[in-house]
């Protein structure tokens, strides 16, 4: 799979501050292909979040456009920009997000509740994930009766059980310890690797960076490395 | 939209704050038993006012001749054949009553006293209040009973009682006075009502002998069901051309308009509690809605749509309003079955005289007022949860969740 999922050209995010502009992008180009795993990383401040929300559609950029499969965001209305996460993208918070009053299994049917799937359907589908995920049995319990690790395993199975174009993870290993983060990312590698889900992760847990395929580094607003364009830049003078 | 899903969001986020869900609860229960019951009250005090004012000889329809009502006289009257009877259908018609009332002056060997005199026919005043009156002595027997009814009030004044004599002085229809001598059959109990010093009864027969005049005054009628028709009174006014066809809205206009008030005062009533109540409702739902601004940020992000999540916040303040209209409605119909034999208020008794009331409030449920009651507090509780649901879609979801 290398057909183009995300493409951002001239990426720019300005924040009105208190007393001046807070340039968060400035003139980002980024191209990332299905199946590729993606870190986004950086210094505090570097704008990898807001990279992140911006692919999302959960921001708009100020100058600049997004398209994600072939759909430019940028023309898109709130409404829009909500089937289009809906249907397209999967999400994994930091702090898991995960709704309190449902169980882990009734979590992981959200998704596909909102999309209309069948309950049969839907709860055959969530309880594969949940035990691919290995965490099967836990399917009855809320997110305040699991911990860390089991929450973001539950949040990776909401985000990934309707088949997103992208999985989109924001600093996901930010509230777990180095041991469940391992397990995470093996668990990352096993579904980039073995399923070919396309993942993009802002991040700077050096764990994360180190299992991802490509490393993206932003610094002030600005990409300051990225071996994948600087390949592609090169093969092209060629 | 998924409906169930919503639906369950909402009812499992009601069930998450018990102890708010349960004031909240209480609350709407309080206000709407409150308003259940007062309505009840309030239809109550109605009726009773009507009917105090229809029994009161008046009578769903009265004819009268034309200008009794401002010189109320043997002058203005009317002949009525002796087989006459009002030509409406059987289940319209309650009962009809032909009386002579004349203004007389009536002497005990103390006191004398300015009175109605009022000739009845016993058998047709089962329509008025006599019917329910308490005697003490006898009643009378006839339209030809020559012994009078005299109210146990104006008894007292009179200092007299029954067995007496009294003498009674009116105008005859000649225009010279009469006078005769009337022994008291009994004495009648209208419930300490200023009916018992205004009327004084006797056989019509009697009194058209005394009057040396073969007519009537007035003929009430009384229907079964109500408000009168615009056909009934149409068909009467046809009947009695040339005479005063009125409803007991023309004759007693102040209880007319109390009447008509209590309508609005059962929906005044309703406002102020609910109004009370949105104010509260407002403020837990705005309260509930800021404390999760983060879960609905995160709900739009997984692609909820804005729609959807005003929906949600909808139906949690639709359905605690539910669940309190329902309990509340039950609560309001216990306390008025708890109550239906009446509130005694006899201790008042001169009080609620003046408001034309008796002295035995009894409540009175329509199912209207408890549909009102039901239908306008869900629509109150959708209407209050608007701002809230506003508040929650109004942040974006990228702010929503960096809160």
């Amino acid at each position: 799979m290398n057909d183009l999922v995300v493409r951002c050209r001239g990426l720019t995010r300005v924040y009105a501050g208190e007393a001046v502009p807070v340039h968060a992008l400035r003139g980002i180009d980024l191209d990332v292909r299905g199946g590729e795993f993606v870190s986004l990383s950086g210094p505090s401040g570097s704008g990898k979040s807001t990279l992140l929300n911006l692919i999302g559609g959960l921001d708009r950029p100020t100058q600049g456009t997004v398209d994600v499969d072939g759909v430019r965001l940028n023309d898109l209305s709130e409404s829009e920009l909500s089937d289009m996460r809906l249907h397209k993208l999967g999400f994994v918070f930091q702090a898991y997000n995960l709704i309190p009053v449902l169980s882990a299994l009734e979590n992981v049917e959200f998704i596909m509740q909102l999309q209309g799937v069948a309950a049969a359907e839907r709860h055959r589908r969530a309880q594969a994930m949940l035990e691919e995920l290995g965490i099967g049995e836990l399917g009855a319990r809320r997110p305040g009766e699991l911990s860390g690790g089991q929450q973001q395993r539950v949040a990776i199975a909401r985000a990934l059980v309707t088949d997103p174009v992208l999985l989109l993870a924001d600093e996901p290993s930010a509230n777990l310890d180095s041991a469940t983060t391992e397990e995470l990312l093996k668990l990352l590698r096993h579904l980039n690797e073995s399923h070919g889900v396309t993942i993009v992760t802002a991040t700077h847990d050096p764990m994360v960076m180190a299992i991802a395929k490509r490393q993206v580094k932003l610094r002030d607003g600005a990409i300051v490395e990225d071996a994948a364009a600087a390949a592609e830049a090169a093969a092209r003078a060629e | 939209m998924p409906v169930k899903l919503l639906v369950q969001l909402s009812a499992r986020n009601l069930l998450r704050h018990r102890r708010r869900t349960l004031m909240l609860l209480m609350a709407i229960c309080v206000a709407v038993a409150g308003v259940t019951f007062m309505s009840t009250l309030i239809r109550g005090f109605q009726y009773d006012m009507r009917e105090s004012a229809v029994e009161n000889l008046t009578g769903d329809i009265k004819i009268l001749a034309p200008g009794y009502l401002d010189d109320p006289s043997i002058e203005h009257s009317f002949a009525l054949a002796a087989d006459w009877q009002p030509d409406l259908p059987p289940e319209l018609l309650d009962g009809w009553a032909a009386r002579v009332k004349v203004p007389a002056v009536i002497m005990s060997e103390r006191e004398t006293r300015g009175v109605q005199l009022v000739g009845i026919d016993p058998e047709q005043e089962r329509i008025s209040f006599l019917a329910d009156a308490r005697y003490q002595g006898e009643r009378l027997a006839s339209a030809a009973d020559g012994r009078v009814l005299v109210g146990k009030a104006l008894a007292e004044q009179l200092e007299t009682d029954v067995g007496r004599r009294l003498v009674i002085m009116t105008q005859g229809a000649d225009g010279l006075n009469r006078e005769a001598g009337f022994r008291i059959a009994g004495l009648f109990d209208a419930d300490g009502t200023g009916l018992e010093k205004a009327f004084v009864f006797t056989g019509v027969g009697a009194l058209q002998k005394l009057l040396d005049a073969d007519v009537v005054t007035e003929v009430s009628i009384r229907l079964r069901k109500e408000p009168v028709t615009g056909s009934v009174m149409k068909h009467l006014r046809s009947f009695f051309s040339g005479l005063d066809v009125l409803r007991w809205q023309d004759l007693e206009p102040q209880a007319a308009a109390m009447f008509a008030f209590a309508d609005a005062a059962v929906f005044i009533w309703f406002l102020i509690m609910m109004g009370a109540l949105i104010f509260g409702l407002v403020n837990t739902l705005v309260t509930s809605v800021m404390e999760r601004v983060r879960e609905f940020g995160m709900l739009r992000a997984l692609g909820m749509r804005p729609g959807a999540v005003v929906v949600q916040v909808v139906l949690e303040s639709t359905l605690v309003m539910a669940l309190g209209v329902a309990v509340g409605v039950g609560v309001g119909v216990l306390l008025t079955l708890w109550l239906a034999d009446g509130i005694d208020l006899s201790q008042w008794s001169q009080g609620v005289e003046l408001a034309g009331m008796r002295s035995l409030l009894i409540p009175r449920m329509e199912l209207a007022d408890v549909v009102m009651v039901a239908g306008l507090s869900l629509a109150f509780g959708v209407l209050a949860s608007l701002y809230p649901a506003w508040r929650a879609v109004r942040v974006r979801p990228l702010e929503a969740m960096r809160r």
